[in-house]
């Protein structure tokens, strides 16, 4: 009486996978061992563990968002692929527009190239001859009425000077530097103030 | 588009999880038409798949790479892929098995992905990492006593550390088998190779957690 039974029918009984006539047949041959019968235990109990302690199904993290998320990309996907003759089309006008620009310098490149070479330069002009430039009188505004301006200016003393009328006469006594931005000694002297004030910088 | 014509009775059934919160294995029926739907652009019927299946798709993801964020992420986009490979899908798997088909090859793109930029950073833990995310769930669902409830979240967090220190092949086996319940044949499908793969890795996978596990299951 043969007592080993093939090793993947065995197997597949401890894992209670055989069924119908098969299991019947094997179980007639080899079901009654305790060996075989405990073997099988063994490997339910072993089963048994694992599922208990590791479940097969396990929600992902926000579950809804998860569909949804798949759900939009699929559509994205359909999307893409139903205008992808567009794209394509798209896609044939944005590369004659990548090189559009580059035959355009080049051609005029070649035009200017070939007509340095044709023609026979330019015509000779006579700067000598050309009009002058026109001076332009310039704007003099006074804000009051009774003072009329006037202005003169000299090239070679490249000096412009403009006479007001009928201003009142400046006193003697006007300090010009109360309305003047005159430039303090501080701001003429970069190392001015440098030095803590009341020590002589001389050491006297 | 491809209509499913195949009898779903037909399709392999493998063990049903203890879970309860996932409907999608009790009636497969509802899959098929929902995928017939989702096929002729019936992106209704698709989020009504995604929300049947996305806690399974992202507890597989996150026991494989014990990362949530990354976790939520490769979840993402296994339902955006299997959108676009909708059209090639024929029935002959159930939509599940099919749907942990594209997660093991988004898992394993991103482990491939890390790997290469992780290249001279001596980051060799992608997979065998130890330490747990912080934002791990401990607690299991379910309305038991506080203190079972604190025992089982501790005993997860010992099975997933010992989950790190298996290969990503033999972590695999067990979280799609003892788990996820898949059957034996659509663990093969999934990852990719024979039966006969399957239940070595199976074999070796368990006896060495059961080893790194020892005072946990010999107490039960």
């Amino acid at each position: 009486m043969n007592t080993n039974p093939d090793e993947t029918k065995l197997a597949l009984w401890l894992d209670d996978e055989l069924t119908g006539e098969e299991l019947a047949t094997f179980e007639a041959s080899f079901g009654n061992q305790p060996e075989h019968l405990a073997a099988r235990e063994e490997v339910r109990r072993w089963r048994k563990m694992m599922r208990e302690a590791m479940p097969a199904s396990e929600e992902p993290p926000h579950a809804e968002f998860f569909s949804a998320r798949i759900a939009r990309s699929i559509r994205e996907e359909v999307q893409a692929v139903e205008s992808e003759p567009a794209a394509a089309q798209k896609k044939r006008l944005s590369w004659q527009g990548w090189w559009m620009p580059l035959a355009a310098c080049a051609g005029m490149a070649f035009a200017f190239f070939a007509g340095q070479r044709v023609q026979p330069g330019p015509p000779e002009i006579d700067v000598a001859g050309a009009p002058k430039a026109i001076p332009v009188e310039p704007i003099v505004y006074t804000p009051d009425g009774d003072v009329a301006a006037e202005w003169f200016a000299s090239s070679e003393a490249s000096a412009t000077v403009i006479v007001l009328s009928g201003v009142d006469a400046i006193p003697d006594a006007m300090d010009f530097s109360e309305t003047a931005a005159v430039p303090t000694e501080r701001e003429i002297d970069s190392t001015a103030g440098n030095e803590p004030e009341g020590i002589d910088p001389a050491g006297l | 588009m491809n209509k499913s014509s195949e009898d779903p009775s037909n399709i392999a059934q493998g063990p049903v999880g203890p879970v309860g919160a996932d409907t999608s294995l009790e009636d497969p029926n509802d899959d098929f038409r929902l995928v017939a739907r989702a096929q002729q652009g019936d992106l209704g019927a698709y989020d009504l798949l995604v929300t049947r299946h996305r806690g399974r798709i992202f507890a597989m993801i996150r026991n494989m790479i014990h990362q949530e964020a990354d976790a939520w992420d490769l979840s993402q986009e296994v339902f955006i892929k299997a959108w676009n490979a909708l059209p090639r899908f024929e029935a002959k798997a159930r939509f599940s098995t099919w749907l942990y088909r594209i997660a093991h090859n988004v898992v394993y793109d991103w482990t491939r992905k890390r790997k290469l930029d992780s290249v001279g950073e001596l980051n060799d833990e992608i997979f065998e990492r130890e330490r747990i995310d912080s934002s791990s769930f401990t607690t299991p669902s379910g309305g038991d006593s506080p203190d079972h409830t604190m025992a089982q979240g501790e005993l997860r967090v010992k099975i997933e550390i010992a989950l790190g220190k298996l290969s990503p092949e033999h972590r695999e086996a067990v979280i799609l088998k003892d788990v996820q319940g898949l059957s034996y044949k659509d663990i093969a499908d999934v990852m990719e190779c024979s039966i006969g793969t399957v239940m070595s890795r199976l074999y070796y996978a368990r006896q060495k957690l059961q080893t790194l596990l020892k005072d946990e299951y010999e107490s039960r």
